[in-house]
Order: C-alpha cells, then structure tokens, then sequence
C-alpha cells in the first residue's frame, strides 16, 4: 500500500491538535481554570492580596480532599489576574483570562469600579463571574445571566448601619439627629452616600455634610474642618486603606469629638494592615460594617474554616479578614456548582451556579446562614455585622443574634478628653 | 463664612502648601538647570519616605533623626541616576537641543521602574510609622497647629531660604546658575557640565530625601504614594515659576490656601479642579510663573 503522503500526515496532526484545543478549558491534565481578576497592586493591594490567599487556601483544600469528584478529581488550577485596582486594567485583564487562560469561571474585582466594567465583559463573554468584596448595587441591577454575588449589596450595608444606629438607640433612648458622610468619590462611595440618604430620610436622621473625597489624598485637613464646623453626633465612613488610616489619624490628632462614634463601612477598616500604622487610640469605639463575622473563629469550632484561617496566615503573615473569607467562600461556591453540572461547560456551569442552595459548610465562612441567588443574581441572605471596637477587639452587636452575651456597646461614645491615654 | 473657620482653612493651606513647596523644590532644581523634567520626582520621595520607615521599623530611628540617613543616601542615588542613566542622553543630544526632551521618556520609564521594583520589595501594604511620643500642638490664637506639618512647612521656607543663598554665594551654586544659564558657554568658561548636572540632580533628591524623612512621622507610605505627590509639585513648580526657588514656596501655599478654602464650600475633587483652573489663570496672565524670569 503506498505511504500515506506528508500532507495527509500533516493535514491528521492539524486535526488532532486542533480537537484537542477544542475541548475546551478542562486541560489534558484534568484541572479547571478559574480565573480571579484582583487589585494585587495599587490602593486596594492589600484586599487584593487577602483575597487571593484566601482563594489559594480554599483551592489547595478542595484539590487535596480530592478535588472535583464529578470531573474525575479534576483539580482547581486558580489563575489571577492583576487590576491594580483600576477599571481599565480590569477590563483588560478579564478579556485575558476568559480569551487567552480560558477560564471556566472568573471570580472578582474588589473594587466596584472595576468589577462593575469588568462583570459586562463577562457577559459578553458568556462567562459566569463570582463577584467578590464588590457592593455597588447595579452590578447585580442589570438583567445580566452569568454574574453573581455571594456577599452583600450597597443598600444592605447601608440599611445594616441604619439598622445599627436604630438598635443602639432603642437600647439606650440615645439616638442621633445629624449624620455626616465622607466617602471616596467613586463608584463604591457613592453607592453608599446615596442608599445611606435615602435610609436616613425613611428613619429621621439628618444630612448634614455629604462629602465626596478624591482618591488618594495626602491630607484630610480640610474635610475634618468641614465636619468639625458642621457638628454631627455621628459620622459614616466609605474610605479605602490608605485615606482611612490617614484620616484616622488626623482625626486622632485633632481630637475631634464626635459624640455618637465614627461608622466605617469597611473598606479600611475591615483591612487588617490598617491595624497595624494606628495606635489603638485612634480605632477605639469605631463602628465597622463587617463583611463578615468578624469574631466567627471565637464563635466557631468548624475544622475546615479553621484550616483555611491557618493557611491564610501562613501565605499572608496575619490572619483573616473578610476578604480571605469572601476568596475562600467563592471557590466553594464554584466547587459546589461544578459537582453538580458534572461539566466543565461554562453554560452548564453557569445553570447550576444559578441553582445554588448552600446551607452548609466552609462557603458559609463568611457567616450567612444560606447562600441562594435571585433571578438577578444576587444572594438574598448575604449579611454582614456592626462591630465595634472594644478594649483593642472589634466584637459584633448587630445583629443581636450574632451578639455574643459578654459584649456590651458603648454608647455614646467617650470625649477624646475622657479617653485613657489622652 | 465664619471667620474661624475661614482661619483655620487657610492655616492649614499655608502649611500644607508649605510642604508641598519643600516636596517641589527639588523638581524646581532639576528642571531650572539640567531643563530635564524629572517624571521619577514622586517614586525618589517615595524611596525616601520608605528609607524613613525602615530606619525606624529596623533602627528605631526617630524619623526626624533619620535625615542623617536619607539624605546622604538621595544624594547618591540622584548623582547616580543622572551620571549613569540620564547623562549619555544628554551628551547625545547635546548637537541638536538644549533642551533634551527625550530625557522626559526616560525618566517616566525611571518612575515605571522604581514604582514597581518598590512595590516587588515591599509589597502592597500601607505602612505607617508611629511616633510614640507626644509632641504638643502649638496655638495661634484658637487654631491648633499640628506640629508636624508645621515642622515641614518651616523647614521648607528655611531649606529654600539656604538653597537660594547657596547658590548666588558659593562657587558650586555660582557653577550650576551659570550651567543652567548656558551649557555651552559654561563649559567654554572651564565648568565642568557633566560633574554640574549630577551634583544639581543629587541635591535636587538629597532635597525630596529631607522632606521623605519630615513627612514620614504623619503619612501613610506605600509605593503609590509618590504620584500624588509628583503630579503637584508640577503644578507647584510651574507655577511658582520655573528656576525660582523661593518661587517654589509661593506657589505652593497659593494652591495650598485655595485648595483649603474652596473645599469649604465645595468638595475637594471640586476644589482640586479650581486651583488648577486659577493655575491655568495664572499662566495665561504671567506665563512664566509668578516668581519666574521672563
């Protein structure tokens, strides 16, 4: 018979090649890409680098204890992309992961003004996205199939300060009249600015100084003069890590005397390295809307999250924050959906993201009792808690039932003139 | 407005501008005399700030003391990059232009490089150093004025003070006011230009190293700190007139107290984009500053 000719040779290789390419994001190897699109440098650096370690921590547990079993132990192959916490990075970014990494999933950004973009590239893409840390309501607003959010939306943190406020003021007959805000001027401060208007407005509260901050300041000089002429009894906080401490410490250092106590929704606040460039001075009685649980491992004997919070310490150096949790709970989401799609098809994946009812185990280190989205894509039972901090911990007292019984508020808050160490 | 409220602003502008001018009095340096516009200038106030941190995180060394330390070592690290990384451009492009633009590419890649070598060093965290004495807030009137920015801000009039004197007195100072003057006929009347240019960009850092060390005590430092900081000490040299070191000053407390004073009755962003509105203003009325030669 004569030898088949090099270009039949030739044209068999192509084929195979190109049907092997053609399988798609499950690799020879058997892994599934994820991709994490993350502020790594830039501002939001430091909950980039939390969140992508919690990620890491929960990967490495689901691969060791088996990894997929419905893809034949396939394993989580985490690959992260860098948005250095800037819209158009992210954008970028995104495109490079779902076109180039071919990721089965992406899970992201962090910052609201970069996950809001970033989320509609996905859709286009067809590619189911885990949205992490991000707050900004429409993101989960827009009719959009493949984009889900396991934690909270912007009206649920500002509702859950109100909600704090009011709870604090029926225990004690103290309530405040007049709030200010001072947020950073984009999408995730304004979000807050404006549910946090609107909350004010049905509960009573006054307005008094609504304050758009520039990123990356190098003083707070004059914002901290606006509020000290405009007198609040509280003010709310939207700042990421680095205008957080520094407004933190020139607060601190003007002794600026706001009676019923500072309310951060996070951002810094929730960042453990904003804890170490401040005295304790300047944190004490500060009010944090905590993404998740903050004294759940005091809470908790679950082996698995206590795992997690021991890897995330090594890979980090310090230990959780909601971020690490918020990382970590996304990639159980995504575990939980690729054992039940038994595909590594982003469509299928995508249906059985969507069919999520989680009401158990280590994606609930966030805290939730339940994890189940909306035809918007948005998990109805995400929650945070207020904390406050007491005596150097930061200890939840709303909601009540995650209360613990030997923490007790204070309210309102003592002059820096009463404070020890003053 | 209230009257008091209205002082406090423009005490806090004046302070604030003070430093921005101290920060800006190193670019004003380089670019009155080598006319290289030095895009690095925030990334070497950012290796200062964090030479700064470590001596105190590693030495224990008040920030204020470590000056011995950051100085020296700017100095150096200016002389370097300009005789080693900036020089061979010069001395290229020396037949064609007095000015060489293409050394403005040059350093942005220097400010690439630095930003992020500094964040594969040391990491992403913000860090902050933490004084743990206790120093008193002097009183003007009823307005505390908050010691550390008031250390800045005096050391800025002082240091631009020394500087102008340094340069119309001493034969260094009468060197680099010739070189910027005219390179060609500097080095016809024996200057060396070459020993000229790096000297003048190792004082122009040792400058930004002394301002990194009375900074650190209140700012948070991480390795994006230096944009903030580069983009206003251009409008601060710009503004206050290329080649004028006191010049530097003035312009700083100007957008210092108008940025101070106009966020009190609108938001800071808004603020930002009125001083640099009155900047465009001002160089539309005296284009070469307000403290510039013509």
């Amino acid at each position: 018979m004569a030898k088949p000719s090099r270009n039949r040779i030739a044209l068999l290789a192509s084929t195979m090649l190109f049907g092997g390419l053609a399988a798609g994001p499950v690799l020879a190897q058997g892994a599934v890409k994820i991709g994490c699109a993350l502020p790594l440098s830039g501002g939001s650096a430091t909950v980039g680098n939390q969140t992508r370690a919690g990620a890491l921590a929960a990967a490495e547990q689901i691969n060791a204890a088996g990894g997929i079993k419905a893809l034949n132990g396939a394993k989580l192959e985490v690959v992260f992309g860098d948005t250095q916490s800037k819209a158009d990075i992210g954008v970028t970014e995104t495109e490079r992961l779902v076109t180039r990494e071919n990721v089965v999933a992406l899970c992201g950004a962090f910052n609201s003004a970069v996950t809001f973009p970033a989320t509609e590239v996905a859709e286009r893409y067809k590619t189911p996205w885990i949205v992490v840390g991000a707050v900004k309501d429409e993101i989960t607003e827009r009719n959009y199939k493949y984009v889900f959010r396991i934690n909270n939306k912007a009206t649920y943190d500002a509702r859950e300060q109100l909600d704090a406020l009011d709870l604090l003021a029926k225990e004690t007959g103290k309530k405040p009249k007049t709030v200010a805000m001072l947020y950073e001027g984009s999408d995730w401060g304004r979000s807050h600015a404006s549910n946090v208007k609107r909350f004010a407005k049905e509960r009573g509260y006054d307005i008094v100084l609504d304050e758009a901050a520039p990123p990356n300041q190098v003083d707070f000089s004059n914002q901290l003069l606006k509020i000290r002429g405009a007198r609040p009894d509280a003010v709310i906080v939207a700042l990421y890590t680095p205008d957080h401490l520094l407004f933190s410490r020139q607060l601190m250092e003007q002794r600026l005397d706001v009676p019923f106590g500072i309310h951060s929704v996070g951002g810094g606040t929730e960042d453990p390295a904003f804890y170490k460039g401040l005295p304790q001075r300047a944190v004490d009685y500060v009010f944090v809307q905590e993404d998740w649980q903050i004294d759940k491992l005091q809470q908790t004997d679950d082996k698995t999250i206590r795992a997690i919070a021991d890897r995330t310490k090594e890979i980090l150096g310090y230990g959780m924050s909601a971020y690490a949790a918020q990382g970590a709970s996304a990639m159980y989401v995504l575990a939980d959906a690729l054992e039940r799609s038994g595909s590594a098809d982003r469509e299928k994946l995508r249906d059985a993201i969507a069919r999520s009812d989680i009401l158990s185990g280590p994606a609930l280190i966030t805290g939730y009792g339940r994890i189940k989205f909306d035809e918007q894509g948005q998990n109805t039972y995400a929650h945070g808690v207020i904390s406050q901090n007491l005596n150097g911990q930061r200890r939840t007292i709303w909601p009540t039932e995650n209360r613990a019984p030997d923490t007790k508020p204070v309210w309102p808050v003592p002059a820096w003139s009463e404070r020890k160490g003053s | 407005m209230d009257p008091l409220i209205l002082s406090f602003a423009v005490v806090n502008g004046v302070l604030l501008g003070g430093i921005y001018g101290g920060v800006a009095l190193g670019l004003s340096l380089i670019f009155g005399v080598l006319r290289v516009v030095n895009f690095a200038h925030g990334s070497f106030l950012m290796l200062s700030l964090y030479i700064a941190f470590w001596c105190w995180s590693l030495l224990g060394l008040d920030p204020y003391l470590s000056v011995i330390v950051t100085v020296p070592a700017m100095f150096a690290l200016g002389y370097f990059v300009q005789s080693v990384i900036i020089s061979p451009l010069i001395r290229r492009e020396r037949a064609l232009v007095v000015e060489p633009l293409s050394a403005l590419l040059l350093t942005a890649g220097v400010f690439l490089v630095l930003d992020n070598l500094a964040l594969m060093a040391f990491g992403p965290n913000v860090r902050a150093v933490q004084a743990d004495y206790y120093l008193p807030s002097p009183m003007l009137g009823s307005i505390p004025l908050n010691p550390q920015r008031l250390i800045g801000a005096l050391a800025a009039v002082l240091v631009a003070l020394g500087l102008s004197w340094w340069l119309r007195r001493s034969h260094m100072g009468r060197a680099i006011r010739a070189t910027a003057q005219n390179r060609d006929a500097a080095a016809l009347s024996g200057i060396n230009v070459p020993f000229v240019y790096a000297v003048t960009f190792g004082i122009g850092c040792a400058v930004l190293g002394l301002f990194g060390s009375l900074i650190a005590p209140f700012m948070p430092i991480s390795p994006s700190i230096g944009v903030a900081f580069g983009i206003k000490s251009f409008i601060v040299v710009v503004l206050g007139g290329l080649g004028s070191i006191p010049g530097c000053i003035v312009g700083g407390m100007v957008i210092g107290v108008f940025e101070a004073v106009a966020s009190q009755h609108i938001t800071a962003t808004s603020a930002a984009i009125g001083s640099l509105g009155l900047f465009i203003l001002i160089l539309l009325v005296r284009p070469q500053g307000i403290m510039g030669r013509a």
